[in-house]
């Protein structure tokens, strides 16, 4: 099983084939027409301008990271919080149901010249925004887990005498984790694009600034290295809560 | 007859419902911000909001209209096209396994970002916006799809099959009709997104639309049109939400069955 899994399967040789594929026919269309860089640079001068300016694309990503992350868990909070918090008393949720509805029909981003305004250009604009993205579609996921228990299995403890937190601790809150997860796995691609976006409307730092920057100046190289950074921060993150997800939502 | 009428009063009621928690809640907004005496740069009254729509509203419908039609390209395009590569994939595992990985790493890439390059690509068009809009759509479509045609029931291929169905027939009568629920939830959050390319799109110097109007607003400070706008947008992605919804409780409608 150990050995079997050092092997790569054939589902990613062909992954890795199809990539491969891709970047070669980029180079070579980039090359080969002599496409303008403001049109499509090759992928090798891409790699070259991320080699040049690696401390200051690091830096970038450093910081987009951090917002990202942080607007995360803050989010991953208020979402479940909230979740929890209707689910325990009814009455408040057909209340807060509606009103979140509502508030999440407006496209996220439409938020962001607001958020801007009201926490400035630094890093706190860009943290709430996300935490707005991350929250909303935590909360909904929780709340779907949280009402995905089978009501016999209530009707059962309540026979014995368990009570709303008992149930809530012992019954909803497992089967709540993984859809909750899931929604925190899809959140976190979610998380740097929204982080991005808000910064290149205002910032002080981070990729979005950089990328926004790049564009002013038609440093079009810029811009793709720019965007593989983060590409690959945003794969990365993933990766890692994807990891933890697996590990420790067995009982999915 | 009584059946369809039947149908309608469950409908209309849900839509009074809503309509009702619309209003409950613009009125809550209004005596909020009078009691607590919030800073209208925080939030404005929302009758403050209402009055400034009504007053000069023509920039409001214009800009509605052109994301609109930048929305339905984007959403129209991708759903095509994401129905498309779900049949693709579904057919041929090879394209799907050298593929597939591709669309993952493209969804991880900031759309906006992007946006600089298409509208460096196709000029400042309606065209630029609605890939950005098209560029969000079509993953969603492409996996649920898939989704949904994996799931068929493998014995209902090999009985139609056997009745000498042909493969597009076995696609059009069996797969598609039975992956739409899937599809249907795939297309909710489209039109989700496709409003959210369409509005970030035109932040790359348009000079019509709601991204537009959102920008104008933020560099005057101007809260009450940023909230105008916002209002504006969420009506937008509230009546084309309803839209697909209705269009999903009538085209699959035996979905409760499940």
């Amino acid at each position: 099983m150990n050995l079997r899994s050092l092997i790569p399967s054939r589902a990613t040789r062909r992954a890795a084939l199809g990539l491969f594929g891709l970047v070669a026919l980029w180079e070579l269309a980039a090359r080969g027409l002599e496409l303008p860089a403001y049109v499509l640079p090759s992928v090798s001068s891409i790699l070259q301008a991320i080699a040049d300016q690696r401390v200051m694309l690091f830096a970038a990503a450093r910081i987009t990271l951090m917002e990202a992350v942080f607007g995360f868990f803050l989010g991953t909070l208020v979402g479940v919080a909230l979740a929890v918090v209707l689910t325990m008393v009814p009455s408040i949720r057909k209340l807060a149901l509606p009103t979140a509805t509502a508030l999440n029909s407006v496209p996220v981003v439409a938020y962001a010249p607001l958020i801007l305004l009201w926490f400035g250009i630094g890093p706190e604009s860009k943290i709430v925004m996300v935490s707005l993205a991350v929250g909303f579609t935590v909360f909904l996921h929780a709340l779907a887990g949280l009402d995905r228990v089978d009501q016999r299995a209530i009707d059962l403890m309540r026979s014995f005498g368990a009570d709303r937190a008992a149930i809530l601790w012992r019954l909803r809150i497992p089967a709540a984790i993984p859809l909750t997860a899931a929604g925190m796995r899809v959140s976190t691609v979610r998380a740097m694009i929204v982080a991005i976006v808000t910064e290149m409307l205002g910032a002080t730092g981070g990729l979005g600034w950089t990328i926004y920057q790049a564009v002013l100046q038609i440093d079009f190289v810029q811009v793709w290295s720019a965007i593989f950074v983060a590409s690959a921060a945003s794969l990365i993150f993933f990766s890692i809560v994807n990891t933890l997800e697996k590990r420790y939502v067995f009982w999915k | 007859m009584s059946t369809a009428a039947a149908s309608i009063r469950p409908a209309a009621l849900t839509v009074l419902r809503g309509a009702a928690a619309i209003v409950l809640m613009g009125l809550a907004w209004e005596a909020i911000v009078l009691l607590f005496s919030v800073n209208p740069y925080y939030l404005p009254r929302l009758s403050v909001i209402l009055t400034s729509i009504t007053t000069v509203p023509d920039a409001y419908i214009a800009g509605f209209m052109r994301t609109l039609s930048e929305t339905l390209l984007g959403f129209t395009f991708g759903v095509v096209v994401g129905v498309f590569n779900g049949v693709m994939f579904h057919r041929s595992r090879l394209l799907k396994e050298l593929i597939f990985p591709i669309f993952i790493i493209s969804q991880t890439i900031p759309v906006i970002a992007f946006g600089a390059v298409v509208v460096l690509w196709f000029g400042n068009t309606i065209l630029a916006k609605a890939l950005i809009a098209f560029y969000l759509t079509f993953f969603p479509v492409t996996v649920n799809t898939l989704n949904g045609l994996e799931a068929v029931d493998p014995r209902q291929v090999d009985l139609l099959r056997s009745f000498g169905a042909s493969r597009m027939k076995l696609l059009f009568q069996l797969q598609l009709p039975a992956a739409l629920p899937q599809i249907f939830v795939a297309l909710r959050l489209a039109c989700t997104l496709s409003l959210l390319g369409a509005i970030a799109g035109e932040w790359f110097g348009d000079t019509v639309g709601l991204g537009v109007l959102l920008l104008q607003a933020m560099y005057n400070e101007n809260v009450v049109a940023l909230w105008a706008t916002i209002l504006v947008s969420g009506l937008l992605g509230t009546s084309f939400y309803g839209l697909v919804a209705w269009a999903e409780h009538k085209i699959v409608f035996w979905k409760a069955e499940l």
